[in-house]
């Protein structure tokens, strides 16, 4: 009997291996997009749209944010005339097109994958502005707030990408990240202007990152409707 | 041949200074500028710079840049496609963001000159053209009209495929005004706009900008007319215009009632006013008072007519002829006395008629007076009452009758007579006023009565003077009012008074001498015997102890009766001690002798044959002698 028993469970085990593996596999449904309950329910399309508007209101809070900073800790002469960027950016190694022919030649697969190589390369930066902004003596809290509101939002948009990656491109879970070596490097600036000029780098950057972001995910939104007249 | 040497060396030399000698000064150029680089769709640029002088010599142009991470520079690919002075950046040398170093380079023959470098990202020196195919229809909603704004974007900018983002701005205006309206559109590319005035010419403009970047140039305007939809207000126009016609005439309506005082006299009728006959405000202002208060005064108040004489008496005086007659007599003497008390004491109208004029208030009063008059009666001697009215009788009789005037004895009343006899002077001299007033002195004067309230009477000329007034037309009254037409029916008048006085004085010299030498002689009604006969009885007042009462005398005072011919029938009485013993002579009608027996027992007062010399006793006789001013009815017989 006892032997009888074993058999069965262990034919039971083999047959339903498949969903203990499944079960055991995080199905990466966590919220996306902040409105997200069932990763399976959402369609591709709305997905897009979802990780696109994330995009624009990130675009959009970085924008306020840099020009808050700019009025409040930069001196004048200093400032980027035409938002020209006099500072490197971090992400300028990164192997992102940087025109539309050259988007317009590159894959899909590579556009999703540059988003999600910006939107991994800038989570830790932005919690280290975080930190330093709070050293600030009259920095007002509307800055605070939307720094850190972008930087959860930055971690959200993170995950919706990945899920539209697996989705639309079929790959499997990319856990790996691009800029694991850490691009950013904090240095210790005991120079108040330089430390400002640095955040304020810091800041202008993440706005153009954050532009290329949403040009990209649009972009691609657009591939996803009509292949032949987008760019 | 050294001439020619010579000469191309002096040749070459002004060649060679010639520059110098000409004295212009030959700079390299100045610093150029870059101006400004504009892309319209984030795809290409252009860059246009600001050359300086030139220093005079031929200066060419070059820019050059460096992108963002090289240090390779490039020239500008093309001068030619943005015009003088700019550089044309096409797709394949644009990157998006990426920073440019652009650098502009001015060289002539003497030198360059490099401009300030500028940092660029195209991403953000974004500057699309104007929104095209702007067109503006008129439509109609629910017969209001409103414009709808449609426009596309600019050609070249690649808003569908999301590469770049625009929000569009109109603005509209009235044709003549110079204020624009704006309007934000957002990535709309249509917009309606409402509120729009009939017939009016409107123009309208759009522009866009992308999400970073610039605004874009105004549209080309584009010119509307809004149809007149006049016939959609047309129906309000008419309400207003029948409202206010409505208001108008209202108004004039208004206007009308107010100009005739009707509508405020039937809306607010107006309040009256004190006014005062013959009384003028503006005297009151003016301050005069004398003349205004001379209006309020009216002569004849307060009144003191003769007509009025009779309200304030007791109108009918009744003698009751059986047995109750003294009774009778005596009551309405009191009633009569009470009477004319308080008449004389005002002048009121009810206060002297009230008591006096009740019928049964007289009769009550009848019946108490006749209970004290049998306790009373001593003095009458009816039998020397009825003789001396025999012998009145004889004489007197036809020219009493010229004097008296019947009473009208129809009715069966009698007035009473508002006064007493008048003392002896006026007596004597035939003085209506006179006698009157004696006849309300012996009226007035009762036995309850002390003497002295009837001498206030006497010493009151004032008073009594209204008093005469009265009761003489009152006698006139009586004097024409009396008519025997029934022999049973006695009247008391005072008249009969005065004429009986008048008759002894004229009698004097046959019978009645002695009668009227009296100084002041009273003539009371004593009583009534049962043979209807009024007893008279001289009165004396204030003839002290030297008055010559005769005792012994006649006394024509007593009226016996009234006979047929309308004759007072006088009685000639003996005055004396044996007063309660005077024969009654009375030839009265009746005929009855106990009569006077009975009717002097029933008197109060002294009779005539008492000796009514002393003045005691003219007090007593004045006190006593009432006079019968009551409505008592005379019983006919």
């Amino acid at each position: 009997m006892n032997m009888m028993t074993v058999k069965q469970q262990g034919v039971w085990a083999a047959l339903l291996w498949p969903y203990l593996l499944t079960a055991s596999i995080p199905l990466d449904c966590k919220e996306e997009q902040g409105s997200l309950s069932r990763c399976p329910s959402i369609s591709q399309e709305k997905l897009l749209d979802r990780v696109i508007q994330h995009a624009e209101l990130i675009y959009r809070v970085s924008e306020e944010s840099c020009s808050m900073f700019e009025e409040m800790f930069v001196p004048f002469p200093l400032r980027l005339q035409r938002n020209q960027a006099g500072y490197a950016c971090i992400t300028k190694a990164l192997p992102i097109p940087s025109s539309k022919s050259e988007i317009q030649q590159i894959s899909d697969t590579w556009l999703l994958h540059s988003v999600l190589m910006l939107v991994q390369s800038w989570i830790e930066p932005l919690v280290y502005l975080q930190t330093t902004l709070d050293r600030y003596d009259n920095a007002p809290d509307m800055l605070l707030n939307k720094t850190k509101w972008v930087s959860d939002k930055l971690i959200s948009l993170e995950q919706g990408v990945v899920v539209l990656i697996r989705k639309m491109l079929d790959e499997g879970m990319l856990t790996a990240t691009y800029n694991e070596q850490g691009l950013f490097q904090y240095d210790a600036q005991p120079d108040m202007l330089e430390s400002v000029m640095r955040d304020y780098t810091l800041l202008s950057c993440f706005k153009k990152d954050a532009h290329k972001m949403e040009i990209f995910l649009k972009l691609l939104k657009c591939r996803q409707t009509d292949k032949y007249n987008c760019a | 041949m050294m001439k020619n040497l010579s000469e191309v060396v002096l040749l070459l030399l002004l060649l060679f200074f010639s520059p110098y000698a000409q004295g212009t000064r030959y700079s390299p150029p100045e610093k150029p500028a870059l101006t400004r680089c504009r892309s319209p769709e984030k795809e290409t640029f252009t860059c246009w710079w600001e050359p300086g002088s030139d220093g005079g010599l031929p200066t060419t142009y070059a820019l050059y840049y460096r992108k963002e991470n090289s240090d390779t520079v490039y020239e500008c690919p093309d001068y030619h496609t943005a015009g003088e002075n700019s550089c044309f950046f096409n797709k394949n040398d644009t990157s998006i963001w990426v920073n440019y170093n652009i650098t502009v380079v001015a060289t002539n023959a003497l030198g360059s000159t490099f401009s300030d470098p500028v940092d660029i990202d195209v991403v953000y020196i974004v500057k699309p053209n104007s929104p095209e195919e702007v067109v503006v229809t008129v439509m109609e909603d629910k017969g209001w009209p409103f414009l709808r704004v449609s426009w596309e974007p600019p050609n070249k900018a690649d808003t569908r495929s999301g590469w770049i983002t625009l929000i569009y701005e109109l603005r509209i205006r009235l044709d003549g005004e110079d204020d624009w309206e704006m309007h934000l559109a957002g990535q709309q590319k249509m917009f309606n706009i409402f509120s729009l005035r009939s017939g009016g010419t409107y123009h309208v403009q759009v522009r866009c900008k992308p999400d970073h970047g610039f605004w874009s140039e105004w549209s080309s305007t584009f010119n509307v007319k809004v149809p007149d939809y006049f016939h959609r207000e047309k129906s309000t126009w008419i309400l207003i215009t029948v409202f206010c016609a409505f208001i108008f005439l209202i108004l004039t309506w208004l206007l009308h009632m107010n100009s005739h005082r009707s509508l405020k006299h039937c809306i607010l009728p107006p309040v009256p006013g004190p006014k005062i006959r013959g009384f003028d405000k503006q005297l009151l202002k003016s301050g005069k008072s004398e003349e205004i208060f001379s209006a309020l005064v009216v002569s004849d108040f307060p009144p003191i007519t003769s007509s009025n004489c009779e309200d304030f008496l007791v109108e009918y005086l009744e003698v009751y002829i059986p047995e109750e007659q003294e009774l009778m007599l005596e009551e309405s003497k009191d009633l009569h006395d009470n009477c004319l008390k308080s008449e004389g004491s005002t002048y009121d109208n009810d206060s002297g008629r009230g008591s006096c004029d009740s019928h049964t208030l007289l009769m009550d009063k009848c019946r108490r007076s006749k209970e004290e008059g049998r306790l009373t009666d001593q003095e009458e001697s009816p039998i020397e009452a009825q003789r001396h009215q025999k012998k009145w009788n004889e004489g007197p009789l036809a020219y009493s009758h010229d004097d008296i005037v019947s009473p009208d004895t129809s009715s069966g009343r009698v007035k009473t007579w508002p006064s007493v006899f008048s003392p002896l002077p006026q007596y004597s001299s035939l003085n209506q006023m006179s006698s009157l007033e004696k006849v309300k002195q012996h009226c007035l004067s009762d036995s309850l009565f002390p003497p002295s309230s009837s001498s206030s009477y006497l010493t009151q000329p004032g008073h009594d003077n209204n008093k005469e007034a009265l009761g003489a037309s009152y006698w006139d009254k009586q004097h024409r009012s009396l008519h025997p037409q029934t022999q049973a029916l006695w009247q008391i008048q005072a008249h009969s008074e005065v004429n009986i006085s008048n008759v002894g004085r004229k009698q004097a010299p046959v019978d009645l001498q002695p009668l009227a030498l009296r100084p002041t002689e009273y003539v009371e009604v004593q009583r009534i015997n049962e043979e209807d006969m009024v007893l008279l009885q001289p009165v004396m007042s204030d003839c002290g102890a030297g008055c010559p009462r005769p005792r012994q005398e006649d006394d024509y005072s007593k009226v016996q009766g009234v006979n047929n011919d309308n004759m007072l029938l006088l009685q000639r009485e003996v005055a004396g001690h044996e007063a309660e013993r005077c024969p009654c002579e009375d030839q009265e009608m009746n005929g009855a002798m106990d009569s006077c027996v009975l009717s002097s027992i029933v008197t109060q007062k002294p009779t005539a044959c008492i000796d009514t010399g002393t003045p005691a006793r003219d007090d007593t006789a004045l006190a006593v002698s009432g006079y019968v001013d009551t409505a008592t009815i005379f019983t006919t017989y």
